[in-house]
């Protein structure tokens, strides 16, 4: 049950906040870092553009799509949502997504037998991709709680420039003792 | 009885003044004054010439209504100050009618003093003891009601987004609003 | 036509809110408003004119922390412009705050009048007295550290202490384990002198100069490992406060 680091990338594909919560991770460098943001934040908007689309044209209903398979044979990359059954909606489009109104998001959680990693996407671009336990349950709730002081702590703070690294000491403190409290 | 009532700033600087007359026994509101009326400057000058009196008393006493703090005998002129927190002051001076009235008996049935006349030109005398004798305990609670209501008014002035210390109150509502309250309880 | 329509939401701003329908109201009965009012003061349709509102209504209401919290970054960003220096920017919040402390003073005398007369009214104790202006520096001090914060914050201050320094008989301080308005505020380390409480010092120093007592306050860091954002306001009184101090206290004025 814990949460092993915390990455933000703005919305431009830019790193602005790493953390590590857990001794004995292997540090990547800095650069390392930014390559792995901006690599991330193109995965992230190909996968939100190949979201399989469902036909319309048949009111059978579809086999589920299966999940679409990384290069490497462990990771298990999750399409949102596309467990969902298709709405019964006729339209003249033929094809839709799983769940019409809710635009594609991209990848949302990536799972090893080693880490579980989950995306979560704000309103503005913002993602916040938090490593976990691959047994962790509940990980919306810390997703939001992150969420929340990242909202109080950067967002209020006068001296926090948009789309800037995030060097916020009140953020870093917040987020680590609420973090300690959990465990 | 006539009366003079005007708010200095911390720094003497003249926010707001009004002259009145009494409305109680039968007085029409007017303010009558002994000076011919080319001369009403005389008000402001001897209620700033009780301005040292004020700045004395200000730190002797604490409280805000500092009552009845100075005379002016030529003109039986009296001078009633009340301080707000923040240093404004304001100051009242209050006037006798000319000819005194029997004020000598007044005192018996001072506790409807605050109400109304009871009508008619006779009362005159009975019910004026607000205005005859300006040093009595009656006179002296009257004013602080005046100025209690006059001070909730200021600070709702205060309160206001475009208001700056120091700035001349223009307002006709609080000018109305001074007046409600002298015609209320002077 | 665009200009009445502004004048009547300026109106409703000023106040203090109406709903929107009133503006709308506003808007129709516009010429009629005008042709009443005839020097220069418009009053609104509804005639709810600040002076209409009370006082005490919005004593128990609660503020959005949030809302306020942006408000505050915002004048912190506001103060930063053109800046030659963090002093330069303490000033700054400080003059913010000085205004807000000149009428603090006057509305929580309001307050503290109106309520001992009410209470008076129900019970016919002697304590209805209203209360008395500080003539001293310790009872200005406690007002600060209570009625002032409890006005501002809710709850009283931390601390309250003299300066041990027998050079600074003048100085005073008064600790706040963790102001409100730093709560989300991170300062940069180029700036780590900073401290965003000189807003909050500056209406001490309104309130000090309201009540006589010339002062200089300033807000300064101090840091435990408990409160990392313990805040100690400095007060530094002028000598002709001193001096008066000393004659009130031979004249036993307490």
């Amino acid at each position: 049950m814990a949460v092993f680091s915390l990455i933000i990338i703005n919305k431009a594909g830019g790193l602005v906040y790493q953390r590590e919560f857990q001794p004995g991770l292997r540090k990547l460098s800095t650069n390392d870092y930014l390559v792995l943001a901006g690599t991330f934040h193109g995965v992230h908007a190909i996968t939100r553009s190949i979201t399989p689309k469902l036909p319309l044209v048949a009111t059978t209903t579809n086999p589920p799509i299966a999940p679409t398979t990384a290069t490497t044979p462990t990771p298990n990359v999750t399409s949102p949502s596309s467990t969902s059954t298709p709405t019964p909606s006729s339209s003249s489009s033929t094809y839709t997504y799983p769940n019409p109104g809710i635009p594609a998001t991209g990848l949302e959680c990536l799972e090893t037998d080693k880490f579980r990693l989950t995306c979560f996407q704000t309103l503005t671009g913002t993602k916040f991709l938090l490593f976990t336990e691959p047994t962790m349950v509940n990980i919306d709730v810390v997703m939001k709680k992150i969420y929340e002081l990242y909202a109080d702590f950067v967002m209020k703070n006068p001296f926090y420039q948009l789309e800037m690294p995030v060097r916020c000491e009140s953020f870093d403190r917040n987020l680590q003792g609420w973090l300690r409290g959990r465990t | 009885m006539s009366y003079y009532f005007t708010i200095l700033s911390p720094t003497d600087v003249p926010l707001f003044n009004i002259a009145f007359g009494t409305s109680k026994s039968g007085g029409d509101g007017i303010a009558r004054f002994r000076f011919p009326d080319t001369a009403q400057y005389m008000n402001q000058f001897i209620i700033h010439s009780s301005l040292d009196v004020v700045e004395e008393a200000q730190w002797m006493n604490g409280n805000m209504y500092l009552k009845h703090i100075d005379t002016y005998p030529p003109a039986s002129a009296y001078i009633s100050a009340f301080l707000t927190p923040s240093g404004a002051r304001f100051l009242l001076l209050h006037q006798p009618p000319q000819l005194p009235s029997n004020s000598a008996g007044a005192g018996g049935s001072m506790s409807g003093s605050l109400l109304l006349g009871s009508g008619g030109g006779s009362s005159r005398a009975s019910a004026s003891s607000v205005a005859a004798n300006p040093t009595s305990p009656q006179t002296e609670e009257a004013v602080r009601q005046f100025m209690t209501e006059v001070y909730e008014n200021y600070v709702k002035t205060v309160m206001s987004p475009f208001y700056r210390q120091g700035m001349e109150i223009k307002s006709s509502v609080f000018r109305g609003r001074v007046t409600a309250a002298g015609r209320k309880w002077l | 036509m665009t200009q009445p329509a502004r004048h009547a939401a300026m109106l409703s701003i000023s106040n203090g809110g109406p709903n929107a329908v009133a503006v709308d109201k506003q808007q129709s009965q516009h010429i009629h408003t005008q042709s009443q009012s005839s020097q220069g003061l418009r009053v609104p349709s509804n005639r709810k004119t600040i002076y209409d509102r009370h006082l005490n209504r919005s004593r128990s209401a609660e503020l959005s922390r949030a809302s306020f919290a942006f408000l505050f970054a915002e004048m912190v960003t506001y103060a930063q412009r053109r800046v030659t220096g963090i002093q330069d920017l303490e000033r700054r919040l400080n003059e913010q705050g000085y205004p807000l402390g000149l009428r603090l003073l006057d509305l929580l005398y309001y307050r503290t009048m109106a309520s001992s007369t009410s209470s008076s009214l129900s019970s016919s104790s002697t304590s209805a007295a209203p209360p008395n202006r500080p003539l001293r520096i310790l009872p200005l001090l406690h007002l600060i550290h209570g009625p002032l914060w409890r006005l501002l914050f809710n709850r009283p201050a931390d601390a309250l202490e003299h300066s041990v320094s027998p050079e600074t008989p003048n100085e005073y301080m008064i600790t706040d384990n963790d102001p409100l308005v730093n709560t989300y505020i991170s300062v940069p380390k180029e700036m780590s002198m900073l401290n965003c409480a000189a807003f909050v010092a500056g209406i001490i120093e309104g309130v000090c100069d309201g009540c006589g007592f010339e002062a200089k306050v300033t807000a300064h860091n101090q840091p435990t490992e408990m409160w990392p954002g313990r805040t100690i306001f400095l007060l530094r009184f002028g000598e002709s406060v001193m001096e008066r101090e000393k004659v009130l206290e031979r004249a036993g004025v307490k």
